[in-house]
């Protein structure tokens, strides 16, 4: 079936987008706050000696300290400047940039959801959802716009639509579906959480959640994008993501998918809400709603499809990427990150790195917190690009003390959902010469046997 | 619309069950008995933990920490070589009382700085010693005295020059007096901070025992998560590391390969039984219920279950720290295989505990409030 070109660029009404625009960004601007006030941005970016910057992106480094806070202050002000649409063009485009920042500089941090907020910010930039419903408009009034095209509102509803499908597939495993791992694990530790503590020591329950885990993330976004079944998929929304928020450490994950989806809502309810809350502020709620068309090129009309296409085309290759590699996908971690892949893994590791002067043909243990934060050294430990990037900085160090062609091994024991731990990497390979890869494999992780650990 | 009733039946279905067994888990807890702590806030394990192993261990510090400073008086009050050698006791005594509290450094512990930081540093600094007993001015708790107090810098006073030649460091010694403050000084604050540990979690003081016990669950600052990292850290760090693995000179590249004279309680030659208290402490603790909790999660290791794992290295472990070579800082030049086969058995066990019982009790070993997804 042919979708014209005509079917993104058609007009429909902005208030969704700037409905958006405001809850987003208001969970943008917590979640910042709450970043900071953490103490965030002094353990993850001035207290660590080193960091794993992403493949690629090693020229980026962390600024001075108080150049680090000023990065984070800015950008709160610039999410409190989405959320209330004031100075958009500036507030969107410099918040993405902030924040794409602070995510490309070390991997240690990686989360989906901090992916979910470089891609979203992103996006937002790109549309005019600050024309409606914003203080831009009341400042400069001949802003304002009541019709986009399609695509500015259709592009979150895609992105979102891949994000759950793809998290949903990526549960479809035996360990998810037939062992209901990890939630086996997880669970039964959770037996505190008030009201349905007592239930988290069954193992049915684990298997409950986990297959309606898997069937809400399959089907949810069908069920949003049908007026009929919407309202009850937002109460499945709401429900499935504030469990999650009381059952697992996640942050700010289920505010920002509760903020995101409401991208699904018709733009009548948009529109309620939006006169609603303007009357709240004494605000002559705009009732004539006149037609302002945002103007468009021809050129714009044109390309628009066409760089949309190669965005989804790329969104939707990044979580099959992994087909590229042998093994498997848990173990090994190759295509594991940018794939919208949550909560599928009890992983847990220890390393012993060992360097060898091969003048001297002595060999010594290193110190892994004498380089590493306690967290870096925890990441590192079950990811092996990470160990591969501390392998050559142990490398770089030991040449500054005065080791020619230091030599570095690791004996690194790794556990997954619970099957035992047993050696991960190829204790005899020296990873100082092994090289990273955009697509390559890395033949030094041992294979993953299902049962048999070491011993 | 079919998906619509699909869904209310699902959520009824979930509610449904909810409800249920919610009440029938109601009832499981009227049960419990009426000396208990209320069952609905708290957790069994916790609960066994706390009362029956944490508490004690501290009440046990305390006392023997008490004699041993009511030993040092009598001692600088009277000394001969019965006060010495009932000192020297009471030393031994409250060391191994330690090696079984080092294992819970939060709460309490960490507030009052009765931290391995504190209170066994070593190899101790003895020239910080020497200058502080030679009348230098000291504060016995201050940050840059932490390398001269504590158990290390008491083997060192009380061990490190032969009985003979230590009375008179004490008696006719120019620096006697000096001397004798040090080591009523160093006994008196050992005293003092294990006192108010152990109060602070008696039920009768401040109680950290029923904190410890409601703050249930696995995330960052749960009691559980507490326990594990800190009882982790100090098999990984405090045992693995320095008791073993720098005496043997595993770390480099600057140190010599070998550095026996860097074990625990190198002076009074303490080292084999203190490792040998710690790892039992370790396997009170782990059986103290952990293990429930292992067994529970039906965590895999090899053919067997890890619980099975976890206990039998255990006893390995014991077996092998008791035919550790005495005292172990000959051993460690003279009797090389038995010390490195001794040291794969630690870092067995060190894997056991870091990856696969955090793993399965879902603990994050790692310091860091942090997120996931």
């Amino acid at each position: 079936m042919a979708i014209s070109s005509g079917y993104f660029t058609r007009y429909r009404h902005i208030a969704p987008l700037a409905m958006l625009r405001a809850c987003f960004g208001a969970v943008l601007f917590v979640s910042t706050i709450r970043f900071i006030a953490k103490g965030w941005v002094y353990d993850f970016y001035i207290a660590p000696k080193f960091h794993f910057p992403f493949l690629g992106f090693e020229w980026l480094h962390p600024a001075a300290p108080a150049f680090m806070y000023v990065i984070y202050g800015t950008m709160a002000l610039a999410a409190l400047g989405i959320c209330l649409g004031l100075f958009y063009r500036i507030c969107s485009i410099t918040f993405f940039i902030c924040f794409a920042y602070a995510a490309l500089l070390d991997k240690t941090y990686y989360l989906n959801h901090y992916y979910l907020v470089t891609i979203f910010s992103l996006l937002l930039l790109l549309t005019p959802a600050h024309r409606y419903f914003s203080l831009d408009v009341l400042r400069k009034p001949s802003l304002k716009i009541t019709k986009v095209p399609a695509w500015t509102i259709f592009v979150f509803k895609c992105q979102l639509g891949i994000i759950y499908v793809c998290a949903g597939l990526s549960k479809l495993t035996s360990d998810w579906c037939i062992k209901a791992m990890p939630l086996k694990i997880w669970l039964p530790a959770k037996a505190d959480v008030p009201l349905i503590g007592p239930l988290l020591k069954y193992e049915a329950t684990a298997y409950l959640f986990s297959w309606a885990g898997a069937l809400f993330d399959l089907s949810i976004v069908f069920l949003l994008s049908n007026k009929p079944t919407r309202k009850a998929g937002y109460l499945l929304v709401i429900s499935f993501h504030l469990l999650t928020a009381m059952l697992f450490q996640i942050g700010m994950f289920p505010y920002l998918m509760m903020s995101a989806t409401l991208i699904f809502f018709s733009e009548d309810f948009h529109k309620r809400s939006i006169h609603f809350f303007q009357g709240l502020f004494k605000q002559n709620a705009i009732t004539n709603d006149e037609d302002l068309c945002l103007p468009v090129k021809k050129l714009h009309q044109q390309w628009v499809p066409v760089v949309l296409a190669l965005y989804f085309i790329i969104q939707l290759a990044l979580p099959f990427r992994f087909l590229l590699y042998p093994g498997n996908l848990l173990w090994t971690e190759e295509g594991y990150r940018f794939s919208w892949r949550v909560m599928l893994m009890e992983k847990g590791g220890t390393s012993f790195f060992y360097v060898k002067n091969p003048q001297t043909r002595k060999k010594f243990e290193v110190n892994n917190r004498s380089f590493l934060t306690a967290y870096q050294e925890r990441m590192m430990e079950t990811q092996p690009d990470m160990m591969l990037q501390y392998a050559h900085l142990l490398k770089q160090q030991y040449q500054l003390k005065g080791i020619a062609n230091p030599e570095v091994t690791v004996e690194s024991y790794v556990t997954l959902n619970g099957s035992g731990s047993r050696l991960y990497i190829d204790s005899t390979v020296n990873l100082a010469n092994q090289q990273e890869t955009l697509f390559g494999h890395k033949k030094w992780i041992l294979p993953y046997q299902g049962k048999s650990p070491q011993q | 619309m079919k998906h619509q009733h699909l869904f209310t039946t699902v959520i009824a279905g979930l509610l449904g069950t909810g409800a249920l067994l919610l009440s029938c888990s109601k009832s499981d807890n009227s049960t419990s008995g009426p000396g208990d702590p209320p069952a609905t806030t708290s957790d069994t394990v916790l609960v066994n933990l706390g009362t029956n192993i944490i508490l004690p261990s501290y009440q046990r510090l305390a006392t023997s920490t008490a004699t041993l400073d009511a030993a040092a008086t009598a001692f600088t009050a009277g000394a001969s070589s019965a006060t010495l050698s009932t000192v020297q006791a009471a030393f031994k005594d409250a060391y191994k009382a330690w090696a079984a509290c080092s294992e819970f450094e939060f709460g309490p512990a960490a507030d009052r700085f009765l931290s391995t930081h504190f209170t066994n540093s070593f190899p101790t600094d003895t020239a910080i010693i020497k200058s502080n007993v030679g009348g230098a001015s000291y504060s016995i708790d201050g940050l840059a005295n932490f390398a001269a107090q504590g158990f290390p810098a008491l083997d060192y006073l009380l061990f490190a020059y032969g009985n003979d030649n230590t009375l008179a460091r004490f008696t006719t010694n120019g620096n006697a007096a000096g001397a004798k403050q040090y080591l009523t000084a160093i006994t008196a604050s050992i005293k003092t901070k294990a006192a108010a540990v152990a109060d602070a979690w008696s039920p009768s003081g401040g109680n950290y025992l029923d904190k410890f016990v409601k703050a249930t669950g696995v995330d960052a600052g749960s009691s559980l998560s507490l326990l594990a990292n800190s009882y982790v850290q100090d098999f990984d760090v405090n045992l693995q590391n320095y008791k073993m693995g720098i005496p043997i000179g595993i770390y480099g590249p600057n140190t010599l390969p070998k550095s026996p004279t860097k074990v625990e309680g190198y002076y009074s030659g303490l080292s084999d039984a203190l490792l040998l208290a710690q790892v039992q402490a370790f396997q009170a603790i782990y059986q103290g219920g952990l293990d429930d909790k292992v067994a529970a999660s039906k965590a895999q290791y090899g053919a067997g279950s890890l619980n099975d794992a976890i206990n039998s290295q255990l006893s390995n472990l014991i077996t092998k720290m008791q035919g550790l070579p005495e005292p172990l800082s000959t051993g460690i030049q003279n009797n090389a295989a038995t010390i490195s086969s001794a040291f794969t058995e630690i870092r067995k066990m060190t894997v056991l505990l870091k990856v696969d019982m955090s793993s399965a009790l879902g603990i994050k070993i790692s310091f860091q409030d942090d997120d996931g997804d």
